[in-house]
């Protein structure tokens, strides 16, 4: 199973004053394969420019990020990013974009006949049947992040990473698609980086939370979920387990705050 | 996961009905504007000496009469083809430098000042020049035509080409898209719009290029009508031509519409 390892990673960047900030001061964590790990903090914590550096998009000020052992510099094809602000092309189909999954990991234009069945069954797979030939405008948020999700998982990632996807959505769609994430990746088993603010949402999802503090962004404090799966059998919100990680969680961050 | 709710009809009989509904109020409207215009055409040309302003019908008879005699349609295929000739030049050549200046950011430093300074210039100050150069004749009509049209085809296409939303690139990117496929799908995509932007203002600047080159210059096509019938007072004939090019200005477009629908279904298909 695949595993991601940031190891000492340092960020700083120049204020606007001139002065140089530390935004992220010796961040280690290990995350491994096929679990399912959620990162949440306040805002300014430096998350989000942690799971951008786990896509290989910005390289770390010190330190490095290793995929399986490797040092990783530049976006890798065993990667899928999934974004808040989903980034569907909006000139291209349903179809069109989650092809693109798969067009900019093997840089080619063509599909094969395989591939294009990976694309007609990724699409069923998120609930898109029927919706291929549609523009992004013509769906819904939540329709609109299927697709974002498709676009991912159609790369049949080993990791996969997600960026607050829910986060833009309402709170009924939010849930139903957690629900349906959970359901996918107990198929998939891919390890997933997820980035959130929601404690709800990170303990009802994750093997491990972890919280981060801000200023600079290091990690605060760890949590071990064992609620077990498949948490939408039951109600896994209302488990006595649960409100006291949420408890420790929200106690913890709120000091951040 | 579960299936989302089923797809949208894509065609909704209440709002297609609706929609032609509108679209005929639509077109009622328009004759019942054109009736009255030409109403109070006809009244203010009765109450008026006809050098000023000659009667809808006198205007209807001339244009019969310059169709049938076929001064109207030489001067207006005299005038079409330089006109077509410099804007598609000017269209390719725009469109492609547009994008070039656009994506290299390099070649943007180096050119956009002269470009700028070649834009200021009004139009017509070329013309003495363009004559010098090239002589009175059709080629100085399509160089006119060119420089008309050639700098708002660039100017918004390398907008447009600056514009790539640079969320997209990094989705582009993060999915491991190379520079060249990342210009494939993301760049050239978001600047098509402003292509057909771009072709809009220019189609309408190299209108106004063809009839004033005919008109001081050349002496040929439509523009020589309007200078010919406007000096000779005959101002029935005079109309006649002018209402080929408000016919022209309107055919075009509609024309840059309908390659607009056509080429962009992203934006003209969305109906959430």
């Amino acid at each position: 199973m695949p595993e991601l390892e940031f190891v000492n990673i340092r960020k700083g960047y120049r204020s606007p004053t001139g002065d140089d900030l530390l935004a992220i001061s010796d961040f280690s964590l290990k995350v491994d394969g096929g679990r399912f790990v959620t990162v949440v903090g306040p805002s300014g914590c430096g998350k989000t420019t942690l799971l951008r550096m786990a896509a290989g998009l910005i390289a770390p000020g010190a330190g490095e990020v290793r995929l399986d052992g490797v040092p990783l510099a530049t976006p890798s094809p065993k990667m899928s990013m999934v974004f808040q602000a989903i980034g569907l092309m909006p000139w291209k189909t349903v179809e069109s974009n989650v092809a693109l999954g798969i067009q900019l990991q093997s840089h080619r234009q063509k599909l094969t006949p395989d591939e294009l069945g990976r694309v007609q069954a990724t699409i069923a797979l998120v609930g898109l049947k029927g919706f291929e030939r549609y523009y992004p405008s013509q769906l819904s948020g939540g329709m609109q992040q299927r697709v974002g999700l498709a676009r991912a998982l159609v790369r049949q990632p080993e990791i996969l990473l997600m960026d607050e996807p829910f986060g833009a959505l309402d709170a009924q769609t939010r849930a139903v698609l957690q629900d349906e994430l959970l359901n996918l990746w107990g198929r998939i088993k891919s390890t997933v980086l997820f980035i959130t603010h929601d404690l709800d949402e990170a303990i009802y999802l994750s093997d491990m939370v972890v919280i981060m503090g801000r200023r600079p962004g290091r990690i605060k404090e760890v949590l071990e979920v064992k609620l077990p799966r498949p948490r939408y059998s039951y109600d896994a919100r209302a488990e006595p387990e649960f409100a006291r990680l949420r408890n420790i969680a929200w106690q913890s961050i709120k000091e951040e705050l | 996961m579960t299936q989302a709710t089923s797809p949208l009809p894509r065609q909704r009989k209440s709002g297609v009905g609706s929609l032609l509904g509108a679209a005929g109020n639509h077109y009622v409207l328009v004759a019942c504007s054109a009736v009255a215009f030409i109403v109070l055409w006809q009244i203010v040309s009765m109450n008026v000496p006809p050098v000023i302003l000659p009667s809808p019908a006198s205007v209807a008879v001339a244009f019969v009469q310059l169709t049938a005699s076929g001064e109207l349609v030489r001067a207006t295929l005299q005038t079409l083809w330089p006109f077509a000739i410099g804007l598609s030049v000017a269209f390719i050549v725009g469109t492609s430098l547009g994008l070039v200046l656009g994506i290299f950011a390099p070649a943007a430093k180096l050119f956009d000042p002269y470009i700028f300074v070649f834009w200021s210039i009004p139009n017509i100050a070329w013309l003495p020049l363009f004559i010098a150069w090239f002589g009175v004749g059709n080629l100085t009509l399509v160089v006119f035509v060119f420089v008309s049209a050639v700098f708002p085809q660039l100017l918004t296409v390398e907008a447009g080409a600056k514009e790539a939303d640079s969320f997209l690139v990094e989705v582009a990117r993060s999915l491991g898209g190379s520079k060249r496929e990342i210009l494939h799908i993301v760049v050239l995509p978001s600047a098509l719009p402003y292509i057909f932007a771009g072709l809009r203002i220019a189609v309408g600047r190299a209108l106004v290029g063809i009839i004033v080159g005919q008109l001081l210059i050349v002496a040929t096509g439509i523009g020589y009508m309007f200078q010919f019938y406007g000096e000779t007072l005959s101002l029935a004939k005079y109309f006649a031509p002018l209402i080929v090019i408000a016919a022209l200005a309107v055919l075009l477009n509609r024309a840059v519409n309908w390659a607009e629908n056509f080429f962009i279904p992203w934006k003209t298909r969305a109906f959430v």
